[in-house]
């Protein structure tokens, strides 16, 4: 095993310049009024309007068929989209997740029925979705989760605790994994639902963060039916059947991208306050020089993944690398700036670097921990 | 495209397989006492690899950047103890000024030349890989603006030995109106003349030696075995072995990044940002392979030990990641009109 890693190189193709421009002109607007606090919540910002304006351009579901409300374009134009309202820290989260995860499961494993029934909502922006897999008592060791699901006539009903998911209050849907058959061994046993967030029997508890805003819900379920047809896939293959598409959520540019509001702010700042010395030069060098790299493995991932292949163990070490990159940044503009702990409100680069300081510990913990990632790397290389 | 991908892999996996048979140890020690290798030069020039970036008219494989860039890293993986890949670049440089390519082993001096009146070099290569063990050598000289690539035989240059810590025998050399043997404008090459390829060589080669320093590290944790368990069951192992396969990943992407911007032209940018990243990765991969194998990591018995001065070596030649990244940087916050992401997307 001379090189155990692919990076060959993959460039978008020309004809998609013309869509990036698009995207890029709607954003110059868009954007006029987003305030640094809610820019640098990029992903996991909220905003339904927004969202359904994304879907109004066909920008949402871009890859799924036209009789799901899709558009049938390719996973490249789907990554231009991407990058570039990741770029401006745009506010994906009401559409985010059903693009990326639930979306694409559902084209997957779902019936007829339900890709019918919510495809196209979630192509038009209109309905939300949340993933329900952390628990109290199960983060890291995920496939360790209590919460259950018991057959009952003509469904289930679900009991237990998901918690750490993101915007659960203003989502329209879940997909959770619950235990269906506690007689199974670990990783069996397991199932995806999709529930309905109105049901009753469902509590949201908003989690109050270092943000001092709450972007994270504890969610309880207490005796929740859901209808046999919610079921996702195969009864007992949840397991198999969420974390199939990891490869594909840990190479994406939002595995990188989340501080480059700030990166640019701070470009800005320096350029225009006239501080940059030799080593204000370097650093800013090896910023930059580290940001284009990580899309140069982004996009070989990517294209290796359009081509069929799954390059699982790059993706793990992209995000690895991503990571660090993303929480280096509020560190760096207090390297090169001197600025106070203060928020000054509304100057965007002291918003940027409040926000980004205080969510930054959350980047290497969502999407599978470092040391987790690590784990895996390792013994993807044959340490035993 | 897949076909000319196909010959690049061909290439350098036969390479690579009369390489791991060859290079050894004592390969180290010979190259370290100041010995070269001419039988394995023999047989890979005989494999035409020096010629492989030369158009086929010119006597070359026409291979691009992008279809060599496997191959020079694997001369990294293997540490070839000959000057490899800065004879293929001297060899590209010429033939694309349209100058014949000499039979033998050519150093690259990276800093610009005076061009006499009377025809000869004249001015210091500071620091010079293989100058006293190559029969030529090539460098950039002008006077204002024009750049000519210029061939000249090192024994006609005054060569003072350097100590390095590669100890690939190197050398300080002095030019005092040496004679041209031949020489052509080079429009192709820009204000670093061949700077940012010989960069762009270093940071495959370093992208190589990391992937070798991982596998030594995995075999060697795999096998040593302390508090009755291989030492490679110890997630703090583990950990450092991942973090090391991550710098190993960014190189490897800067060495594809480097030949891609190579191939468009545009080779000083890819130089600032490759060469930033893989000297960063270097000094890196080094401390993190050295921790993982205790004190036996530092014998010159031990392979880690030549792996890592010449990782050493390569970070600080043709421009360390200092003196990139600070140029980079400039150009950054220093061009008018800068748009940050537009140019890392467009």
């Amino acid at each position: 095993m001379s090189f155990p890693f692919d990076f060959r190189p993959f460039e978008i193709p020309a004809e998609f310049d013309a869509l990036r421009q698009e995207v890029r002109a709607f954003l110059r607007d868009a954007s006029s009024e987003w305030t640094g606090w809610k820019i640098g919540q990029s992903w996991t910002g909220f905003n339904r309007e927004f969202s359904k304006e994304v879907g109004r351009r066909g920008w949402i579901g871009m890859t799924w068929p036209k009789q799901y409300g899709g558009h049938e374009r390719s996973q490249m134009e789907r990554y231009v989209v991407l990058e570039e309202m990741l770029a401006v820290g745009a506010p994906v989260g009401a559409h985010w997740i059903a693009d990326r995860q639930s979306g694409p499961l559902l084209l997957r494993l779902g019936t007829q029925a339900q890709r019918e029934r919510f495809l196209p909502g979630c192509a038009r922006g209109e309905l939300a979705f949340c993933i329900g897999l952390s628990e109290p008592d199960a983060g890291s060791d995920l496939a360790s989760l209590r919460s259950r699901a018991s057959r009952v006539e003509h469904g289930w009903r679900l009991n237990g605790r998901k918690i750490w998911t993101t915007n659960a209050q203003d989502c329209d849907l879940m997909i959770g994994l619950f235990r269906s058959d506690p007689s199974a061994q670990k990783h069996g046993g397991l199932s995806q639902f999709l529930i309905d967030m109105r049901s009753s029997g469902i509590d949201v508890r908003p989690i109050r963060d270092l943000t001092g805003e709450a972007h994270f819900n504890e969610v309880t379920f207490d005796d929740v039916f859901v209808p046999d047809d919610m079921l996702v896939g195969i009864e007992g293959d949840g397991w198999s059947q969420a974390t199939a598409e990891l490869t594909f959520e840990r190479s994406q540019p939002d595995r990188y991208m989340s501080a480059f509001p700030l990166f640019c702010t701070l470009v800005g700042t320096v350029r225009d306050s006239a501080v940059a010395d030799r080593l204000a030069c370097r650093r800013i060098g090896e910023t930059y020089a580290e940001l284009v790299l990580l899309r140069q493995m982004s996009l070989s991932i990517a294209g290796r993944l359009a081509a069929g292949q799954s390059p699982a163990h790059e993706a793990v070490l992209l995000k690895d690398l991503g990571n660090t990159h993303e929480q280096g940044m509020p560190d760096l503009v207090r390297e090169l700036l001197d600025v106070p702990a203060t928020i000054d409100r509304p100057y965007k680069l002291s918003e940027l670097q409040a926000i980004l300081t205080e969510i930054s510990p959350m980047f290497s913990l969502r999407g599978g921990s470092r040391e987790i990632l690590r784990g895996i790397t390792a013994k993807g290389l044959g340490l035993r | 495209m897949m076909n000319d991908a196909n010959v690049g892999e061909m290439l350098a996996d036969s390479v690579g397989r009369l390489l791991s048979d060859e290079v050894t140890r004592d390969s180290m020690l010979r190259l370290e006492a100041g010995e070269l290798d001419i039988e394995l030069w023999q047989s890979l020039e005989g494999m035409g690899l020096v010629m492989a970036l030369v158009p086929e008219h010119a006597g070359g494989s026409s291979m691009s950047w992008g279809d060599v860039e496997l191959l020079l890293r694997v001369l990294g993986r293997h540490l070839v103890p000959l000057p490899l890949g800065e004879s293929m670049i001297a060899a590209h440089a010429l033939a694309e000024a349209g100058l014949e390519v000499p039979s033998g082993m050519v150093a690259i001096v990276e800093e610009k030349l005076t061009l006499d009146a009377g025809a000869g070099l004249s001015g210091v290569g500071l620091s010079v890989p293989w100058a006293s063990h190559a029969e030529y050598g090539i460098a950039i000289a002008g006077s204002g603006k024009e750049n000519y690539i210029c061939l000249f035989r090192m024994d006609e240059t005054a060569r003072e030995v350097q100590e390095t810590f590669g100890r690939i025998p190197t050398a300080r050399v002095r030019f005092g109106n040496v004679p041209i043997l031949a020489q052509a404008s080079a429009p192709a090459l820009g204000e670093l003349g061949l700077l940012p390829r010989v960069a762009a060589l270093r940071v495959a080669q370093i992208a190589g030696a990391l992937a070798g320093v991982l596998e030594l590290c995995i075999e060697y944790a795999n096998l040593r075995v302390q508090f009755g368990k291989p030492i490679g069951k110890f997630q703090a192992i583990q950990q450092m072995i991942a973090e090391l396969a991550a710098e190993t990943a960014a190189a490897q992407s800067a060495a594809a990044f480097a030949c891609q911007q190579l191939e468009a032209r545009d080779d000083i940018r890819g130089a600032m940002v490759a060469k930033t990243r893989a000297g960063q990765a270097a000094g890196r991969g080094a401390r993190i392979a050295h921790q993982v194998f205790g004190a036996i990591g530092v014998t010159d018995e031990h392979m880690l030990h030549y792996f890592t001065r010449r990782l050493w070596q390569w970070r600080s030649e043709a421009g360390s990641e200092h003196w990139w990244s600070e140029r980079l940087g400039r150009h950054i916050l220093g061009t008018d009109g800068f748009l940050l992401w537009e140019s890392i997307a467009d």
